[in-house]
């Protein structure tokens, strides 16, 4: 099976690493990958603020770029994985041949671990880890997707490790809403990283690098040793940590 | 208004007491919310039934409202409007100064809130004075309600003890049971000489034109059953087609608004009081309010107008147990009043709302009438970029960003340039700790991650892709939904025992034989010798109210003087009220949540069950029923048409308006015994 690997912005800027990760983890499962070069950012950045002729711009540049072909589309990201599946129908929809494309993409876009658990039903990569991992259950992935259980069913696969789930409450993170709500959004970090120092984890490790960003760039200012990490990287066993 | 939201903001987060009360205001209602959905047998497809019911309304809003108008004019309702805030309130305010009213008690109305009414009687010289524990206590301190439901969410017992003392001339106490009863004697008298009652409503049922009014204290009933004028106000959205549908709405109301399965009381109001009748309001007014919603019906934000005002949204809301109600400076707060104020108040007031999430989907999650928060959050937060100036760093940044994404070069380069420009920031462990404004609101509590030195893009070519490998689909399993038989009466006896014990209710079972002396006993046990009653539906009440006679116990029969006899309404009332029982028949008791059903009418006084502090209710086993939903189906439809108020009572009266902490009996009984008869 051949696939589309929509990389998303965050991860090719500031986590490439993680892209590996991906990119290794797909290999494993059997998948040929194609990277559409020209892809930059969804738009959603620019929706969620409210900004939709932007989004609008931004999103129809995404649809034609992962239009060129019909293989289906993998993204290691929740909340970039809700923008294409969910909001481009909803910014299109006084826009009937783009709502079209619009719906067309989003029939053949998944999550990663949902693309790996659901799609192809391959949880076992003989990873192992010696630690305990706490997962987080980010909100678009959960609450926007729906995806609940396909990351924790790939975590159990992993040997050795002692997985638990943390409480699906929001890390803060929220994009525009933690510069412009920079107060609030503290304040949900904070109980998110106390959450997970007493939790007694070695790693959190959750399918949506911006939630992973705002905890570990908590965490690190707090001087705690925990890292986050991408699922990717525990089932390539990377070294925990975004950077 | 940005700037003093996020003025209000910072307050509310280094304001300790407010935190601690909203965490406990968090844990608690949600905790309770699963525990009651879980009691349902089948909670995804009752959730489904609810927002479906709620779609249908909306999606024939004005077929509805004008169903209903006709239905309650039929019945003898005077209905005004729609209005608009002002003359809405105007409007009540016209009604109150003809009949003369000096005194007006208010049960809780959050669109009261909306159309400033308070404000508007007090300016036309008449008192009004809020009987919900919540919101008298809120009134005494002059405050606005910090949460839909819980309106003194923001406050500590010892705040209220304190405001008890100042306000009330009490001995300092922060006992809640002693606060309750402060209030329920000090209320007592407003409620016994008011000469309007004002009321929300939950639901307006248009088949029927009934009012429906979902309470847990008794003060609902109190201000629609003893004043000679009751007032209801209603936002034109509150609607139900029906009454089975409406028997849907009430199981998901009161368990997504306070993990109740149902409230103490829910109160049917079909008409005014009529010819002999023992009480209920000899006029009743309905104002219609629109303020907006119309024309929200007829926009994109359509979906706001499904809201059943649960409050649900805002227990769950991650930034509401942050930052509180009064932070979002209208009178709703939360992810709805973050849709809702934009949507009716304006959207330059208040589109700056729509911003203060993030977009989580708890709301949603949690949401009895199917609104998607987020689309509606997004719809409006578009609105009000398009609207209203943004700040510039929040233009320019865009504007960048946009500009930068929409080539994959131009990405490339800045992403380059950038990386070396961020190089040069004081970093620890490679992260980035101090980042200029804006982005200085991102490291005043968090780290940054630096810019790759590689990109993604650029080492993609350098990865070898195999793709020798295997694809196999999962099955999903279907779910396969259970059939529910008929339950065994046997079975309902038990079920209705357990779920009224469950709301502090007590449960006695005896033969028909045994049940004058049952009810003797008893009532030698609270020593009272003189009790309200009524026993129409059963037929030896006769021979237990001559047992009782017997016995030396007196039943008096409960009914108000009219309002042409103004003189003796008063002393009547105060009398009855010295009455430490009543007892009463019924119609039915529904097994799914302990509840029995009172009818109202000739010579059957809604007093009886409501003034006492203790109520005695006679329930045969062969009238208890399933559910609400069966009662209604197997002959409840007709005697709720002809009663002119009915209730469903489920346990005591009760509040948790202070700290959340249970107390029984705050304007109605503390103790509600059934006695159950074969």
């Amino acid at each position: 099976m051949r696939i589309q690997l929509f990389i998303t912005c965050m991860i090719d800027s500031l986590f490439p690493q993680i892209g590996e990760a991906v990119f290794e983890v797909l290999s494993l499962a059997g998948v040929e990958i194609h990277f559409p070069t020209d892809q930059t950012c969804c738009g959603q950045p620019t929706y969620n603020a409210g900004y939709h002729d932007h989004a609008n711009s931004l999103a129809k540049r995404t649809i034609e770029t992962l239009t060129r072909s019909d293989d289906p589309v993998v993204i290691p990201s929740g909340s970039c994985a809700v923008m294409i599946r969910k909001e481009f129908s909803e910014l299109f929809r006084e826009d009937p041949p783009w709502h079209q494309r619009a719906q067309a993409l989003a029939a053949r876009t998944y999550e990663l671990s949902e693309f790996l658990v659901d799609v192809l039903g391959h949880t076992e990569f003989q990873a192992s880890f010696d630690g305990r991992i706490a997962y987080h259950p980010s909100c678009h992935l959960l609450r926007g997707l729906g995806v609940q259980t396909q990351p924790l069913d790939l975590l159990a696969q992993v040997e050795r490790a002692d997985v638990i789930s943390l409480s699906p409450d929001c890390c803060g993170f929220g994009g525009v809403f933690a510069i412009d709500h920079a107060e609030i959004s503290s304040e949900l970090m904070t109980r998110k990283i106390d959450a997970v120092e007493s939790s007694g984890a070695d790693v959190v490790v959750g399918a949506d690098v911006s939630c992973l960003m705002q905890i570990e760039g908590g965490l690190r200012r707090r001087g705690s040793s925990i890292r986050c990490a991408h699922i990717a990287q525990i089932i390539a066993m990377k070294e925990p940590g975004l950077q | 208004m940005r700037r003093q939201f996020l003025k209000k903001v910072h307050e509310a987060l280094a304001n300790p007491t407010l935190q601690k009360a909203l965490d406990q205001n968090a844990e608690r209602r949600e905790r309770g919310r699963e525990r009651a959905f879980s009691t349902l047998p089948n909670p995804e497809h009752t959730s489904q039934e609810a927002a479906q019911i709620r779609r249908q309304t909306i999606d024939n809003l004005e077929e509805y409202l004008a169903q209903f108008i006709k239905r309650a004019q039929e019945n003898g309702i005077q209905v005004h409007g729609p209005l608009d805030a002002h003359a809405a309130a105007l409007s009540t305010a016209e009604i109150a100064k003809e009949h003369n009213a000096r005194l007006i008690v208010k049960s809780k109305s959050m669109v009261s809130e909306e159309i400033e009414l308070n404000q508007t009687l007090e300016a036309a010289g008449i008192q009004v004075v809020e009987t919900d524990l919540g919101e008298f206590i809120v009134q005494l301190r002059g405050e606005s309600p910090g949460h839909i439901i819980t309106p003194a969410i923001h406050l500590l017992r010892k705040d209220v003890a304190r405001t008890f003392t100042n306000e009330l001339n009490v001995p300092y106490s922060t006992d809640v049971t002693e606060m309750t009863e402060t209030a329920r004697r000090v209320m007592r008298k407003d409620f016994l000489s008011a000469d309007v009652g004002i009321s929300g409503v939950n639901f307006g049922v248009a088949e029927t034109g009934t009012l429906c009014i979902v309470t847990n204290e008794g003060n609902g009933r109190m201000v629609s059953t003893i004043p000679p004028i009751h007032i209801a106000l209603m936002g034109i959205e509150r609607l139900v087609p029906s009454l089975e549908n409406m028997a849907v709405l009430l199981q998901v109301l009161p368990r997504s608004a306070t993990g109740q399965n149902l409230t103490s009381y829910v109160s049917l109001i079909q008409r005014p009081r009529a010819g002999a009748e023992a009480d209920g309001a000899e006029e009743r007014h309905l104002i219609l309010i629109d303020n907006g919603r119309l024309a929200m019906h007829h926009s994109q934000f359509q979906d706001a107008l499904l809201c059943l005002r649960c409050g649900a949204c805002l227990n769950a809301c991650p930034v509401f147990r942050e930052i509180g109600g009064h932070t979002y400076g209208s009178a709703y707060p939360g992810p709805i009043g973050s849709i809702v104020s934009p949507g009716l108040f304006g959207i330059k007031q208040y589109g700056h709302l729509s911003k203060a999430s993030t977009l989580c989907g708890a709301c949603t999650e949690v949401c009895p009438a199917g609104i998607d928060f987020t689309k509606l959050l997004l719809r409006t937060r578009e609105e009000y970029v398009k609207s209203t100036p943004q700040p510039a760093w929040l233009r320019a940044g865009m504007q960048l960003f946009t500009w930068m994404m929409a080539s994959k070069g131009r990405y490339h380069r800045v992403q380059s340039i950038a990386t070396i420009f961020l190089r040069i920031l004081p970093n620890r462990g490679g992260w980035l700790y101090r980042l200029p404004p804006p982005l200085s609101g991102w490291t005043r509590s968090r780290d940054f991650p630096p810019l790759a030195a590689e990109p993604f893009h650029a080492r993609f070519h350098r990865l070898k892709s195999t793709g020798n490998g295997l694809s196999k689909v999962a099955e999903k399993v279907q779910e396969t939904q259970t059939q529910e038989n008929e339950p065994l009466q046997g079975d309902l006896i038990v079920r209705f025992q357990e779920e009224l014990k469950r709301v502090n209710g007590e449960f006695i079972q005896c033969s028909s034989e045994e049940l004058p002396h049952k009810i003797a006993n008893f009532l030698a046990s609270i020593e009272a010798d003189q009790i309200l009653g009524w026993g129409k539906q059963i037929q030896d009440f006769n021979s237990i109210a001559d047992h009782l006679r017997e016995a030396g116990i007196q039943i008096l029969e409960a009914g108000i003087p009219r309002s042409e006899d103004g003189n003796t309404r008063y002393e009547t009332l105060a009398g009855l009220d010295q009455a430490p029982a009543g007892l009463t028949t019924c119609l039915a008791g529904l097994a799914d949540t302990g509840t029995v059903i009172l009818p109202s009418g000739v010579g059957q006084s809604n007093l009886t069950s409501l003034l006492p502090r203790t109520h005695l209710v006679i329930l045969q086993a062969k009238d208890i029923y399933p559910t609400f939903d069966h009662w209604i189906r197997a002959g409840g439809r007709e005697a709720i048409a002809s009663s002119s108020q009915l209730t469903l009572i489920t346990g005591p009266s009760r509040t948790a308006d202070v700290e959340m902490i249970i107390t029984l009996g705050v304007h109605g009984p503390e103790r509600l015994v059934v006695f159950t008869t074969n």
